[in-house]
């Protein structure tokens, strides 16, 4: 693995809510073009992260550096457009727009200056805002209801309208909570393929998940919280053989027996 | 001077206590639960216009002739109160929220100026614009003390209001049906999870609010001697602001900003003249809005809707 | 344009004025319930100006919108900085503080009201409403108009989504104001009379609720609202005014002219609360009317 640079890191993070503390000191690096897991039990802590690190919470304490800047102060948009985008755990999509102007919406940290936000968006030289949210839509097969507003489509659609979503602002690091809770395995699998896609262009990802299948799969790196701490942060081919993570997961009676299993297994 | 200033500062001291007692009913409301109910004015009016007709004409269909003061403002304190559980019964009960956005949270308070603006033309029509007198004996009793006049009514006034906010802190802090409200404040989805029937438990809010303006509208009646359907507006309303001033939510802003408005307003009557009251209280509010908008006992826990 | 037909028209042009400077603030998640009160610094602008400086028409209007707007940004650059809830209460407390004030300067007519002199004709305002309703309309098409109902939807994610949501919300006060100024000057210039009794909290609470319940999720809603609620009326009042004996009946003593008005629109707005409250006109709806109509899959999208 060549030596890349570091794009996006936490150093000594912590949150707490009403005396309760959420994350503790954390401190983790993700490098550019990396595809990044962050697992953990429920409750870790792990959209938290996400959500210190996208700015909808202000950290108590620590360092937040994106792309050689420190952001921590930041306001959410500020981040934004400096190349920071997100998807959400339960899809948050404007229910009362459209497919494309949800789509649309992801491109706002991209416009620049009166012109770009006051003029109508059916002039001629606005119209490469819509023909390229339209284009990404029928990318991802998503392109058949173009102008029906969000709120009455299925689950797995609007999940993966919300990608696409975050997708239009370029970003350079792409935070993905939970992109394939609710979809099948085929569309895990093809959801897998898409996010290669996407990393291969250059985009850094960082993604929450559950399903192991897809962490293995599309992540070369993981990070593993709990109550959160940090407790591994590693490649993915060793997570199921350490001690902590299976003690994390299991308990510590049904670590013992587990891990013995996974070092016999695979 | 001072003499001049003190008998006013009594007297918005007095007038207050009708603002302490709609505003506290619009704070619990909005406290417990988040609902900006602005039909509550228009309650007040209807409950004092009520008890006016009540002594002028009797009980409606011909059921008894002109009643006596008590009994008429019991008649409105009865009005208030069910005029406030229709709200209850045509709004708050079918909020549903699908979506959460801004619109959906505002529904119960456009629900309420609808009702503000039926009661207050409803009573328009019914009562006319005109003030009618509202007589009882008690009126015209004045103590003198050291050369200034306190009137007994305004006395009597200031105690019931007092009493009533010892009451609901009483009601709120001690008895079961005090803490399951005091729970809903918190968080309705846990006190739902507890077993608490919230939907029983809600229209007790919208009664003890109607109850409070009939309280008021008592108040106003005996002091005043008249009661007309611009009420709500021009003294409903300043109880908004007085409510706002002290401190969305909180039981002791209620008290603090009603005597605030109530001062406010008599000295601006006395030193600008009786046309500038409006402007005063109301720029007041404006200020306070700016400067400090949880106003002055005030949390933060008011915002978008929680129930 | 003249007589009874040419007056309803001029009123239905101001109240789609006045909806449109509603729906902005409203449409971006705020509501507005002093527009009657922006409209009342129009007037009273463009009514001093011109009787007292002899400015005409023209810049006198100019300058009404521009109050409008100046007074509106001022206004929600400052309390913008707070919770929304509390937007609400200023702009009420703003409308009753606006009518106190106005109430005591003798320069704008106290409480008897203020002489306009010059008279503009029905025309006048009815393209100025029409000019208003297409500068609102380009708006909604624009991004920022995109963001604008986006913040209404989910402010937090607007804001991580790179949107400036108080300026965006400032920026749909601010034009809701300057159109508010417009219906103000072009209402002092038309009726030749303003007092403050026409513009009060229950008129601002009238205007906010027939906005709403047209509809604020698009374009079309509120011009629907503002002509079922200008036109029903007028038919109603034919009705209504051959009606005493059956009112005295009722025991209804009072006035019987602006009363029903009000009346209706509160309890219309009760049930549709109830069963409708996005109002009559939907996003959801129109598009399944435009599918009803242009059954083809290559379909403009609803404004």
């Amino acid at each position: 693995m060549s030596q890349r640079d570091v794009i996006l890191t936490l150093q000594k993070v912590s949150k707490s809510f009403s005396g309760l503390t959420v994350l503790d000191h954390l401190s983790f690096e993700v490098r550019a073009g990396e595809r990044v897991a962050l697992i953990g039990p429920n409750g870790a802590g792990k959209t938290t992260v996400f959500n210190v690190i996208s700015g909808a919470y202000l950290a108590d304490e620590g360092a937040i550096v994106l792309d050689g800047q420190d952001i921590v102060s930041k306001p959410p948009r500020a981040r934004a457009r400096m190349g920071l985008a997100r998807s959400f755990q339960n899809i948050r999509l404007m229910p009362h727009l459209s497919v494309v102007e949800n789509v649309m919406i992801g491109q706002h940290s991209r416009a620049r200056g009166l012109a770009d936000l006051l003029t109508p968006l059916w002039l001629t030289r606005n119209r490469h805002w819509r023909q390229e949210a339209e284009e990404r839509l029928r990318s991802f097969g998503l392109d058949t209801y173009p102008h029906v507003v969000t709120s009455n489509l299925p689950y797995g659609v609007r999940k993966k309208i919300e990608v696409v979503r975050a997708l239009m602002s370029h970003p350079k690091v792409l935070l993905l909570d939970e992109p394939a809770a609710g979809l099948d395995p085929r569309e895990t699998h093809d959801l897998q393929e898409f996010l290669l896609g996407v990393a291969a262009q250059g985009v850094t990802l960082l993604v929450i998940e559950h399903d192991m299948s897809l962490v293995r799969g599309l992540c070369e790196h993981t990070i593993v919280l709990n109550f959160g701490r940090k407790i591994f942060d590693g490649p993915t081919s060793a997570v199921h053989e350490d001690p902590q993570v299976l003690e994390a997961y299991l308990g510590p009676q049904d670590a013992e027996p587990a891990r013995r299993l996974a070092v016999g297994g695979g | 001077m001072i003499v001049l200033i003190v008998q006013q500062l009594i007297n918005g001291v007095m007038l207050g206590a009708i603002y302490v007692t709609v505003a506290l009913a619009f704070n619990l409301t909005v406290g417990i639960l988040n609902f900006l109910n602005f039909t509550i004015p228009s309650v007040f009016m209807l409950a004092a216009v009520i008890a006016g007709a009540a002594e002028e004409r009797g009980l409606p269909f011909g059921l008894s002739g002109p009643l006596s003061w008590s009994a008429a403002l019991g008649v409105g304190l009865a009005a208030g109160l069910l005029a406030s559980l229709l709200v209850e019964r045509l709004t708050f009960r079918y909020l549903k929220t699908r979506y959460g956005d801004a619109t959906e949270h505002a529904i119960p308070l456009v629900s309420s100026l609808g009702f503000l603006l039926v009661f207050q033309n409803l009573a328009r029509l019914f009562f006319g614009t005109q003030p009618h007198s509202f007589t009882s004996p008690i009126a015209d009793a004045n103590l003198r003390v050291s050369g200034l006049i306190v009137s007994a009514p305004q006395l009597l006034s200031l105690a019931i209001a007092l009493s009533i906010v010892v009451a609901v802190t009483w009601i709120l802090r001690v008895t079961r049906i005090g803490r399951a409200l005091r729970a809903i404040a918190e968080n309705p989805d846990a006190t739902l999870l507890m077993g608490v029937d919230v939907k029983r438990i809600v229209p007790v809010v919208f009664a003890l609010a109607g109850v409070l303006c009939g309280v008021a509208a008592a108040i106003f009646a005996v002091n005043y001697g008249q009661v007309y359907s611009g009420m709500g507006d021009e003294i409903g309303n300043k109880a908004v602001a007085g409510m706002v001033l002290g401190g969305l939510g909180s039981i002791w802003g209620a008290v603090v900003g009603g005597l605030i408005v109530g001062v406010a307003e008599t000295l601006s009557i006395q030193f600008l003249g009786g046309d500038s009251v409006q402007a005063v209280v109301w720029g007041l509010l404006l200020l306070a809005l700016v400067l400090r908008p949880e106003g002055i006992f005030g949390h933060h826990a008011i915002g978008k809707g929680k129930l | 344009m003249s007589g009874y037909f040419g007056g309803v028209i001029v009123i239905l042009s101001l109240n789609v004025i006045l909806a449109y400077a509603i729906f902005l603030p409203v449409a971006s998640g705020q509501l507005n319930l002093g527009g009657a009160a922006f409209q009342a610094v129009g007037a009273y602008t463009a009514g001093f100006l011109s009787t007292s400086y002899d400015l005409a028409v023209g810049p006198s209007l100019a300058l009404s919108v521009l109050a409008g707007g100046l007074v509106a940004l001022f206004f929600s650059f400052i309390i913008l900085r707070t919770r929304s809830v509390y937007l609400v209460l200023a702009t009420f407390a703003f409308s009753e503080f606006v009518s106190g004030v106005i109430v005591n300067i003798d320069a704008l007519g106290g409480s008897v009201g203020l002489s306009v002199s010059t008279h503009i004709s029905g025309t006048v305002v009815l393209v100025a409403a029409v000019i208003a309703a297409a500068i609102v309309l380009l708006f909604m098409q624009t991004r920022l108009g995109l963001a604008t109902r986006a913040i209404h939807d989910d402010d937090l994610v607007s804001e991580l989504m790179g949107i400036g949501v108080r300026w965006t919300r400032v920026i749909a006060f601010t034009l809701g104001g300057l159109l508010a100024g417009l219906a103000g000057g072009l209402y002092a210039f038309y009726f030749n009379f303003v007092d403050i009794q026409s513009f009060d909290a229950a008129s601002s609470i009238y205007l906010l609720l027939f906005v709403l319940l047209g509809g604020t999720q698009t374009f079309w809603g509120p011009l629907v609202g503002a002509a079922f609620f200008t036109i029903v009326p007028e038919l109603l009042r034919s009705a209504i005014s051959a009606a005493p004996a059956l009112a005295h009946a009722l025991g209804v003593t009072g006035e019987l002219d602006s009363s029903w008005r009000f009346i209706i629109l509160g309890a219309l707005t009760v049930a549709m609360m109830i069963v409708r409250p996005e109002g009559a006109i939907t996003r959801i709806g129109l598009s399944r009317l435009q599918a009803a109509l242009f059954p083809s899959r290559l379909r403009k999208r609803p404004a």
